[in-house]
């Protein structure tokens, strides 16, 4: 039992806090926890970022797609995309728009990019049979 | 780390391949120099844009260009279909 619980239930025993308060704070501490585990896992495990297209069954182009992409490259190009001008970030996010991709990467955090990879343990996506695209950590 | 070796590998059909490994040490020891010889000229500029807002944003762009280098290496683009090869790796 770690010292904030202790403490918790320590104050809940003594009278200070009532039931429900005090599960409210024993929520909000595990929810705390649980993001920090992730965070450190991400931090300490994986080093790159991986996507992998591969050919499914029903594919008649049997092309074959394996990226690495380093995260700490990925941060660090998030970090020098928020130092991109907002005249020039304008048009960056307009050329995107018109490739039907609605994001605005300049709103992207380091600590945004931690949560998702975070998330993003092992995500499959099969396009209708006719490709698999593997996106993941490791 | 730097990356020290570029791996560059292309066929295409009918057309000749190449296959290159290209010591990207030599152009650090080019490039590494003169972006430090340009360190002073950047912290003028960042003086006298820092009133406008501009010379904090340089001033880190500057310093994010030697973190994007440092993390080059690893980086791996591996496009293969039937006819085609496109292969890049910095190692």
């Amino acid at each position: 039992m770690n010292e904030e619980r202790k403490t918790i239930l320590e104050m809940l025993a003594e009278g200070k806090i009532n039931t429900e308060e005090a599960e409210r704070l024993l929520s909000a501490l595990s929810k705390e926890t649980e993001k920090g585990s992730d965070v450190t896992e991400i931090k300490s495990g994986y080093k790159y970022l991986r996507v992998v297209v591969e050919p499914g069954p029903e594919s008649e182009n049997p092309e074959r797609v394996n990226i690495r992409v380093p995260l700490k490259l990925i941060r660090a190009g998030l970090k020098l995309a928020s130092f991109i001008p907002k005249d020039a970030q304008a048009k960056v996010n307009e050329a995107l728009h018109e490739k039907g991709i609605d994001t605005d990467f300049s709103k992207i955090k380091p600590e945004d990019l931690e949560d998702l990879l975070a998330q993003l343990n092992d995500l499959t996506v099969d396009v209708e049979g006719k490709e698999k695209i593997r996106v993941f950590c490791e | 780390m730097i990356p020290l070796l570029l791996r560059i590998h292309i066929r295409r059909k009918g057309r000749r391949g190449v296959n290159l490994w290209l010591p990207l040490f030599l152009l650090w020891l080019i490039v590494l120099p003169i972006l430090t010889a340009l360190l002073p000229l950047i912290l003028i500029t960042a003086l006298i844009l820092w009133p406008s807002g501009k010379g904090k944003p340089i001033l880190c762009a500057y310093l994010m260009v030697f973190r994007l280098i440092g993390n080059l290496s690893g980086l791996k683009i591996d496009v293969r279909s039937r006819d085609n090869t496109i292969y890049i790796n910095l190692i």
